[in-house]
């Protein structure tokens, strides 16, 4: 027995007693032992999900659909992917002796900081969602990201699922020589374009530097694409996914249908990794089908308030996740109201210059009333609407509660988009707000 | 009266929304009835540099700058001919440094630079890098102002004769020597992204001057409502406890 293993987990116990749950318990874990995370035995199972967007969701839906496949699984659901978390989910999984009691464990795992988890890890399975730039004051540029993976993958010999539509994440293909690689992708459908003006990373070839060539684009720089001089792109997809009907969110993979939990593209990018996780582990894929149908997104992704009109909010971390959102909210046509809350604190990134990386142009509609600014840097988000002739429709409001105030005593629909550390207090706000 | 500007590699240099300077430019010029054109020129591309008032070049990855290298050196004569014919020139981070003697990466290689001015860059580790908020004090064209802007770079840029600015919070050229970017008569070159030009109306306003210069002289420029621009400045200055 470990006594500090004993005290983490004794902690938790006492913590979640008083009806609380947070990352403390790993926290202390980790300030008395820095190799806490190394000790445990690992179950049969270990899937690592990192990438940029989408983790929390398709760790999730692993989870799940592992569970309906009959396993016991532990997962960090909360999406508390640092290494705290990491050590919490362990230490109150375990018992005395380090060992998981579970069947399998799947890990939300930050990408900037998978290198240097992976190996204490004992992943068997590694799936990189996509990436896009993201905070990149914390994590420096891009391409520190996708070295430090390939660093720690060149000797892996377990199961990597890539996303073959995402050039930059196709790259850990490239060196991970020793690991049984597999490849989702997804098939032209009604929203391919021809063209794009959302993609930023990935446009070269990254043996060669050459430009590639897209069929088509889905959204930013995911696609099908090719370099026409190394062959760059040329996969065999090991799940495929066809026939997408947004309107009765439906797919086909493998000859049978599915249904997503939303008719959004990157929801079924996410259910063709968790196929793809599923496969290898030689189980019906169908399985997963009754998880996609029911899954209910985690708070702040689509998720509505009653305020005296509906009140629909989404977390933004990055370009390509705010052009997404936007492009829900455009999709809506009635009369709204648009609250946007940009905080720059250490888990947003100090640096907020990404909001012109965005498609803000694109709340350019007539149906869009008054877009609120609000957070640490409201009037950074102000003046880059100004730029996008949207001057006369905003108002500064740096106080969140009276920003929400405002959106509930107007009677109308409205769409709030938030930063990482502005989602949780504002849908507090919120919370308190639908009561009144 | 038009302004002409030339965005250099549109493309590949474009980390951290360095394409908001061009909107901003494009609009406080308009606003003032002078139409504006801005063209891209990308690697292979045939553009004539001097037929514009403004060159523009953002910052890009380590990956990216290798890519546009060569493409750049190959336009040094033409860029020579448009600074001899008074073109302005707005460089950040990456492109700043490409101006220089040479810039020695993290792996120690070396890559000439297109030599223009005296000083030189030499990278740190991966690990080290100056980031973050930074707010600086220029004098430009004879006005002294405050700039805020973000900076993330781990090249230390060292020999410069005259700089943009004095660091008031932050990094500047390198760790702790207390100077940010370069800047003459025609040039100006920093490690400012943000972007630079939005929260910096005056910044902006001085390049569209300098850029004017070249076909018409000195031009004046009919005050804008930077309200909102002065609040989201003033906002970061008090943080950084730089403001008046």
């Amino acid at each position: 027995m470990d006594l500090r293993l004993k005290i983490v987990q004794w902690a938790h116990a006492v913590l979640s007693k008083a009806g609380r749950g947070g990352s403390f318990p790993g926290e202390l874990a980790v300030r008395l032992d820095k190799h806490f995370i190394e000790k445990f035995k690992m179950p049969k199972i270990v899937v690592i999900v990192t990438g940029t967007n989408g983790k929390t969701t398709t760790s999730n839906l692993i989870a799940e659909s592992l569970r309906a496949c009959g396993y016991k699984v532990i997962n960090n659901r909360r999406g508390d992917n640092l290494n705290v978390g990491i050590a919490t989910l362990l230490a109150v999984n375990s018992d005395n002796n380090f060992n998981i009691k579970a069947d399998a464990a799947v890990i939300e795992v930050d990408e900037l900081t998978v290198y240097r988890q992976f190996r204490n890890l004992k992943p068997t399975h590694l799936v990189v969602t996509n990436f896009f730039r993201d905070q990149l004051d914390r994590a420096g540029e891009m391409e520190t990201i996708i070295r430090k993976i390939q660093d720690v993958t060149d000797d892996f010999t377990g199961h990597i699922i890539l996303n073959g539509d995402d050039p930059n994440v196709l790259r850990i293909a490239d060196t991970a020589k020793k690991a049984q690689i597999h490849f989702f992708s997804v098939d032209r459908n009604s929203i391919s374009q021809k063209t794009t003006d959302e993609a930023s990373e990935g446009k070269f070839c990254p043996r060669c530097g050459k430009p590639l060539k897209y069929e088509y684009y889905q959204y930013s720089h995911i696609g099908r694409f090719i370099c026409p001089d190394d062959g760059f792109g040329k996969i065999t997809p090991y799940i495929r996914v066809t026939d997408i009907d947004y309107e009765n969110e439906t797919f086909t993979c493998e000859g049978q249908k599915f249904h997503s939990f939303i008719n959004t593209i990157y929801a079924v990018y996410n259910c063709s990794s968790v196929l793809a996780v599923l496969k290898t582990l030689n189980q019906n894929l169908m399985n997963a089908d009754q998880v996609f149908r029911n899954f209910v997104l985690k708070e702040g992704r689509n998720e509505v308030f009653e305020l005296s009109q509906p009140c629909i909010i989404n977390l933004v971390k990055n370009p390509t996740g705010a052009n997404e959102v936007m492009k829900y909210i455009v999709s809506q046509h009635y009369d709204k109201n648009l609250c946007i809350f940009l905080n720059d604190n250490d888990q947003d990134g100090h640096d907020v210059s990404w909001i012109w990386d965005a498609h803000f142009e694109r709340l350019n509609q007539d149906d869009i009333k008054t877009i609120v600014c609000s957070g640490r840097r409201a009037y950074d988000m102000a003046l880059r609407l100004k730029y996008e002739g949207l001057e006369d429709r905003i108002r500064v409001i740096e106080d969140s509660k009276e920003a929400i105030h405002w959106l509930n005593v107007q009677n109308m629909p409205s769409h709030v988009i938030a930063t990482y550390t502005a989602l949780h207090p504002v849908r507090a706000i919120l919370r308190k707000e639908a009561e009144r | 009266m038009n302004l002409k500007i030339l965005w250099m590699y549109h493309d590949l240099m474009d980390l951290y929304g360095d394409k908001g300077n061009t909107a901003v430019l494009k609009v406080r010029a308009e606003k003032r009835g002078i139409s504006c054109i801005v063209d891209t020129c990308s690697i292979g591309e045939e553009k004539n540099i001097c037929d514009y008032d403004l060159f523009f070049l953002g910052g890009g990855a380590d990956r990216e700058q290798s890519l546009i290298f060569e493409d750049l050196i190959a336009r040094k004569e033409q860029i020579r001919k448009a600074m001899d014919e008074n073109t302005a020139f707005l460089l950040i981070c990456g492109g700043y440094q490409l101006f220089g003697k040479y810039y020695k990466d993290q792996d120690g290689n070396v890559i000439d630079g297109l030599g223009f001015f005296d000083y030189y860059t030499e990278s740190t580790d991966r690990d080290h890098r100056c980031i973050g908020n930074i707010a600086v004090q220029t004098t430009m064209d004879g006005e002294t102002f405050k700039a805020v802007g973000f900076e993330n770079h781990g090249g230390q840029t060292k020999n410069v004769s005259t700089p943009f600015g004095k660091v008031l919070y932050g990094h500047g050229n390198t760790f702790d020597d207390g100077s940010e970017g370069f800047m003459n008569d025609q040039v100006l070159a920093t490690y400012m992204h943000g972007p630079l030009l939005p929260k910096n109306p005056k910044i902006a306003d001085h390049i569209i001057q300098r850029a004017l210069k070249k076909r018409y002289g000195h031009v004046e420029l009919t005050p804008l409502d930077d309200t909102i621009e002065n609040k989201a400045r003033e906002v970061m200055l008090k943080r950084l406890n730089a403001a008046d």
